[in-house]
């Protein structure tokens, strides 16, 4: 095991290089801050509770745009090793492949964590300079939860691309991903109420699916509600926890079959 | 010990067809070995057989004395692909980087080494370009500081001419005389059968999967009526039809 931290080191390192000398992120910020300011500057249209839409509006921002960064990063890991021939000189050093696949795992969650967290950062300044509260429990909460949401749709994206072509992965982890974002709460009532067969899809997608709605805190945090108590915290960074180790073993014994 | 002995070696492939027949070789330690064959005739399998990225169908493989899936047989043995795009958002100093810390190297080793390797393989005033500005000889130079970067025992080059003008093919020949004056295991495939001629102490050539010739190049310098690429022609079948083009 000697040099194993090393080579997922190494292999996460230029993933969050790929990202930051790529220009894709300078945009998703420079579109935020276009939005953003204006929006925190003024008291658009009169409106009273105006930071209420500005928080709401920032996190919508915030979660598309991780959302896109996310999907993007990770499902872009494998595809160019292999069209771009790298893969080879990859695997002919003492690196195995579930090894890789930690690595780029890892390189793909850091990379797109370490956007979130600059999203959240502008959040919270915006927010604070309009509203005097820098930094509340839920926020705190909203991010890790946001973090755990990173990591199942990272794993998700990198199973994909070892399966589909690339623009095929990222538009079926962004529709997977938004549908269980908007739908995932109303599976169960579905499940129950439906006539056969839609009941037992959902009846299905409801045990199976990656319930994405459970990281989602944004209602908290434009609210001001009170955070979630930590047994349910605990309980959903759990749940993302299995469900990302559910997928990377699954794309770990994809990457063994694989013919490369 | 040989540092490549490949024992009655058998790949067929999902469709049914077979890449490697009963492909029996061995390439001793310190020898500058050419692999030959038209495309097709099984050569990249082979070469992906020796570095472990999958399992013989039949016959036994064994490099540097083990099994290539073994990482710490990896760890002794270097490779160059044919064509590699390497990473186009990094330098050739991060590449090296970045493949020394998946073979375990020190901060330090790295950078002493990518020093020597970018003056040997003649990338020094590039070094600090992006990868996407290299034209495709740059990169195969690339590629060979890569495979050279941990001091392996054995290197595996693939085609390692493919884009090389003919100063650098010049140079990567005095590299590889330079590796087996170290000690060094070359194995590389080619359809160079010139240079093949100049550097190897032993030659292979494949048809269809099939070994049809393996012999020292010194015997074939030393016969008169005797050329490799005489030989090689003979051996893929295409001499009458070479010939009567000629004519």
């Amino acid at each position: 095991m000697g040099g194993l931290g090393q080579r997922i080191r190494s292999l996460a390192w230029l993933s969050v290089l790929e990202l930051y000398r790529r220009k894709d992120l300078y945009v998703a910020l420079v579109l935020t801050a276009v939005v953003l300011v204006p929006l925190s500057a003024y008291n658009v249209f009169g409106v009273t509770g105006v930071v209420r839409h500005l928080r709401e509006v920032s996190l919508l921002l915030v979660w598309l745009f991780s959302i896109l960064v996310g999907i993007s990063v990770a499902g872009r890991q494998f595809p160019p090793e292999l069209e771009n021939r790298t893969i080879y000189p990859l695997l002919a050093k003492p690196v195995r492949r579930w090894e890789l696949l930690l690595g780029k795992f890892l390189g793909a969650l850091l990379a797109s964590g370490s956007a979130l967290l600059l999203f959240y950062l502008g959040f919270v300044v915006v927010a604070g300079l309009k509203q005097g509260i820098w930094l509340d429990a839920v926020t705190v909460q909203a991010f890790l939860l946001h973090l755990a949401f990173l990591l199942v749709v990272t794993a998700l994206a990198l199973l994909g691309s070892l399966l589909l072509t690339p623009a095929a992965n990222v538009t079926l982890c962004g529709l997977v991903t938004a549908g269980m974002l908007l739908f995932g709460g109303q599976l169960a009532g579905l499940a129950r109420e439906a006539a056969f067969p839609a009941n037992c899809l959902a009846w299905l997608l409801n045990l199976a699916g990656p319930h994405l709605d459970f990281f989602d805190l944004r209602q908290r945090v434009v609210h001001g509600w009170e955070p979630l108590p930590l047994g349910v915290l605990a309980a959903v960074l759990l749940y993302a926890l299995c469900y990302t180790g559910l997928l990377l073993g699954g794309a770990a014994w994809l990457l063994h079959r694989k013919k490369i | 010990m040989d540092a490549i002995a490949l024992q009655e070696v058998g790949k067929t492939y999902a469709n049914g067809q077979a890449a490697v027949r009963r492909l029996s070789l061995t390439v001793r330690s310190g020898e500058i070995f050419g692999f030959l064959g038209p495309n097709g005739a099984g050569k990249t399998t082979t070469i992906k057989m020796l570095l472990g990225f999958f399992p013989p169908d039949a016959g036994k493989v064994a490099v540097l004395g083990g099994d290539p899936r073994d990482p710490a047989v990896r760890r002794r043995l270097g490779y160059m692909p044919e064509t590699a795009w390497y990473y186009p958002f990094l330098n050739v100093v991060e590449l090296l980087r970045f493949y020394g810390g998946l073979c375990g190297m020190g901060r330090t080793a790295i950078r002493a080494r990518t020093a020597e390797l970018l003056r040997l393989v003649g990338l020094e005033a590039a070094a600090r370009r992006p990868l996407r500005e290299y034209s495709k000889g740059m990169l195969q130079r690339a590629g060979l500081a890569q495979a050279l970067l941990h001091e392996p025992e054995l290197l595996i080059l693939d085609e390692p001419l493919t884009g090389l003008d003919p100063l650098a093919r010049i140079q990567l020949r005095d590299i590889l005389l330079m590796l087996k004056r170290q000690g060094r295991t070359v194995f590389f495939s080619s359809h160079e059968l010139s240079e093949a001629e100049l550097v190897c102490d032993r030659v292979a050539i494949l048809r269809q999967g099939e070994l049809a010739w393996c012999g020292a190049c010194r015997e074939v310098a030393g016969d008169g009526r005797q050329n490799l690429e005489r030989i090689f022609l003979n051996m893929i079948g295409a001499a009458p039809a070479v010939a009567g083009e000629a004519r």
